[in-house]
């Protein structure tokens, strides 16, 4: 039998197909939608300074925290490395007031992953998205940090505590008060401007409109996320919100582009046909605007997003992928 | 609707790129006659052929050696030469498998046989036609080796309106179909006409895919030639994994959805891949049975990449040093294209009838770093080309609940592997079908047996 001396030299590999893969990760889809979350966050702790540097810092901390613990305890192979739980504490602290002690971001951000994550068996099985988990774990454990920890942005701000309860933001002031006093405190309708880049006070990661889009962009460039989820949750909210006749107030304040990007595109928690994306938006868009005009609470992504978490394993079942048919032939 | 949609509102399905360069536009080249080849008596589905030469008998190239059985094609001697043994060899499937050893002797001692033109070779009647395909050997050259003669004989009762010639090669790196395309284009119309007598139907497509408009074009000018009322057609198909399977190829051309588990005639179609129809050809035509094949040797472990003419049984080692040697950081042989074909342990077995490529790649191979959970990305729903769902296959297989995968199209599926390869958990997701598909047989079986 004829051998060639180069394949005699070392054993071959074996395994099962497909012999080729994709270079894409969990690991690296991970990291790149923390890198995407950058620009943001360095806009809010330039906005809001150290104390928002702190609060990130400590989600992050209790996130990563919490699950190595948790894997340590559960003896299972330890997964902070794939940057799904820093993932999860830095968004935790985008949407946080940079007011707020950092010990509670700590507390916030390890019962988002043990809450959110871990109970579920961790990655891949949450039903829903676990920084949102941490975040209304804190809004109902540290309720008077989560609503009067506000600031102004700027350098000669970082430190000034908003006095006004809950009417510090402009959602606040359109809840507390009035629409045309929510627009006056953005400085007037030119005030939008204002909202898309960020000079306004809000939780240290959800202002600056700009940046959010730059972060998402780049995960779209590298096809990590579609924009179904997205346009869907600015559909709903414009639909619902057109009501109050500043539709487009609502659509830049508040949390509703960072949720929409990413939170609303968390694969785990949202569908994963198009279509059901799109719907799913649409769900978290009109429930945002029903919560903010109706409910509770100025802010109402967070609950809606939670709220339409429970909605996907139904979406799942209802918008399937298309099986290929016969399209207008015989038989 | 929806596909624009997705267009618009982000980037749809990701495919494997065709990685076709080093080889594609290559002429085909010709295998120095090998000092050995070994042919095993079964390549292909169907009964093994039983041997008719006894060991030391001095048997010339294009002789018979096995004769068929029952449902399987005869084996013939692919260089002249000796008969050194008959006994169990190593086989590119069976790991194991009895074949007739011929070690090469020079043409003076064995010249090959000659095949001289039938001159009434375009007018036969159908019989004659399907007994000439069996003696020769023919098996589908497309990868799934079944034997021609038995796929051209349909059901009584089933009427069929097309015939689909398979010239997309879709598989990343292969182009030994690309190849012959380019070279031999008459020899792929003929046999298209040959089989379409045969079948009896009027009408006649080629698919290609996109990127090789050359090989198109080829066929287009031999389809011309020859004017005897077949409505022949060369159709351009989108280069696009798995465009070749020959479910999304007959859907692509006709429109025709074939049903799950179901053969091409059921929606009036028959399939045959080009070089299948070159070799028709070669055997109506010449009374020449299949002695060799074209097969890709290629991939970023290989020094040279060729497109190889090579005679069956050649052992892959032969193959492999003729493209200038396994590079140093070669780790893996697939026999077949890297998507749905099978790593090899060893170079020292034959090249069979139904393989088409040899690929030889570099780095990790899959499942090396074991694999995450399913974090519901959604790639896989995008790259399925049934509109299956593998993600929840898989996590039902996982759970243990694999019978529940049929819901999920479980059994539908044909394996093309296109989940797996966009899989960012890097999750045996063929592999989880398999399982799936074996509960739902077994469970099934039960069922029936209880009543």
């Amino acid at each position: 039998m004829s051998q060639t001396p180069e394949s005699a030299a070392r054993p071959l590999v074996l395994g099962a197909g497909p012999h080729l893969r994709t270079s894409e990760s969990t690991r690296r889809i991970m990291w790149w939608v923390n890198a995407a979350l950058m620009p943001t966050a360095a806009w809010g702790v330039w906005a809001f300074g150290p104390p928002a540097l702190e609060v990130i810092a400590s989600a992050v901390a209790g996130a990563v925290g919490g699950e190595w613990l948790a894997t340590r305890a559960l003896r299972q192979r330890a997964t902070v490395g794939d940057g799904s739980a820093v993932c999860t504490g830095l968004l935790l602290a985008l949407t946080l007031p940079p007011l707020v002690p950092w010990w509670a971001a700590l507390i916030g951000g390890a019962f988002a992953i043990l809450l959110g994550k871990m109970i579920f068996g961790g990655l891949g099985y949450n039903l829903f998205n676990p920084a949102m988990i941490g975040r209304a774990f804190m809004m109902a454990s540290f309720p008077v940090a989560m609503t009067t920890g506000w600031s102004v942005p700027g350098p000669r701000n970082w430190y000034i505590r908003l006095e006004a309860i809950t009417t510090a933001t402009p959602l606040g002031i359109m809840r507390e008060q009035s629409v045309a006093a929510a627009i006056h405190s953005i400085g007037g309708p030119a005030g939008w401007l204002r909202l898309l880049m960020g000079l306004r006070p809000g939780s240290i990661g959800e202002v600056s409109v700009i940046l959010i889009t730059v972060g998402a962009l780049a995960l779209l460039a590298r096809g990590i996320v579609r924009l179904h989820a997205p346009f869907g949750v600015f559909v709903g909210l414009a639909i619902m919100t057109s009501l109050t006749g500043a539709a487009w107030l609502h659509l830049l304040s508040g949390g509703v582009w960072l949720g929409a990007f990413f939170m609303a595109t968390d694969y785990v928690t949202s569908p994963t046909t198009g279509r059901g994306q799109f719907l799913f938006g649409v769900i978290i868009g009109l429930l945002t605007g029903l919560i903010r005009i109706w409910g509770g609470y100025p802010e109402g992504i967070c609950f809606a997003i939670l709220i339409s978490n429970a909605t996907v394993p139904a979406i799942n079942m209802w918008l399937r992928p298309r099986r290929l048919r016969a399209a207008g032939a015989p038989s | 609707m929806t596909s624009v949609v997705n267009r618009v509102l982000g980037r749809g399905p990701r495919h494997p790129e065709p990685r076709k360069e080093a080889t594609a536009g290559r002429p085909i080249e010709d295998l120095p006659v090998p000092p050995e080849v070994i042919l095993p008596l079964q390549q292909s589905l169907g009964d093994p052929a039983l041997p008719i030469v006894k060991k030391g008998e001095v048997v010339r190239r294009g002789q018979k050696v096995a004769e068929a059985q029952g449902s399987g094609v005869p084996l013939h001697a692919t260089i002249g030469g000796k008969v050194k043994a008959i006994e169990r060899q190593s086989h590119p499937t069976l790991v194991l498998a009895p074949a007739v050893v011929i070690t090469r002797l020079g043409p003076e001692a064995a010249p090959d046989l000659e095949f001289a033109e039938d001159p009434e070779w375009a007018a036969l009647p159908r019989a004659e036609m399907l007994a000439r395909i069996r003696e020769a050997g023919i098996v589908g050259l497309g990868g799934a080796a079944f034997p021609t003669h038995r796929k051209l004989q349909l059901p009584p009762g089933v009427t069929v309106d097309t015939l689909v010639i398979n010239g997309a090669e879709c598989e990343p790196y292969l182009t030994s179909d690309y190849a012959l395309m380019l070279a031999e284009p008459r020899a792929v119309v003929e046999g298209a006409r040959l089989i379409a007598r045969i079948v009896g139907v009027p009408r006649v497509l080629f698919g290609v895919e996109s990127d090789k408009p050359d090989a198109a074009a080829a066929l287009e000018r031999a389809a011309r030639e020859g004017a005897d009322g077949l409505e022949m057609r060369v159709v351009v198909v989108p280069s696009r994994y798995p465009q070749g399977a020959e479910k999304q190829l007959v859907h692509a051309l006709t429109g025709r959805a074939i049903p799950p588990r179901a053969l091409p005639y059921v929606v009036h179609v028959v399939v045959q891949n080009v070089a299948t129809a070159a070799a028709v050809r070669d055997a109506v035509r010449f009374r020449r049975p299949l002695l060799d094949r074209i097969v890709t040797v290629t991939g970023p472990g290989v020094a040279e990449p060729r497109n190889v003419r090579a005679p069956i049984g050649a052992p892959l080692a032969e193959l492999v040093r003729f493209c200038g040697g396994m590079r140093e950081d070669a780790t893996r042989v697939i026999s077949g294209g890297p998507m749905m074909g099978r790593a090899l342990p060893r170079l020292d077995v034959p090249l069979v009838k139904g393989m088409n490529g040899l690929v030889l790649l570099t780095g990790k191979g899959p499942l090396e770093d074991g694999y995450g959970p399913c974090i519901q990305c959604g790639r896989c729903l995008d790259a399925c080309p049934l509109g299956l769902e593998p993600n929840q296959i898989s996590i039902r297989v996982e759970a243990g609940r694999a019978t529940e995968a049929a819901e999920f199209g479980a059994e539908d599926c044909y394996e093309c592997g296109a989940c797996g390869f966009v899989c960012p958990a890097q999750r045996p997701l063929v592999q989880f079908v398999q399982v799936a598909k074996s509960a739902l047989r077994k469970e099934r079986a039960n069922r029936k047996a209880a009543g």
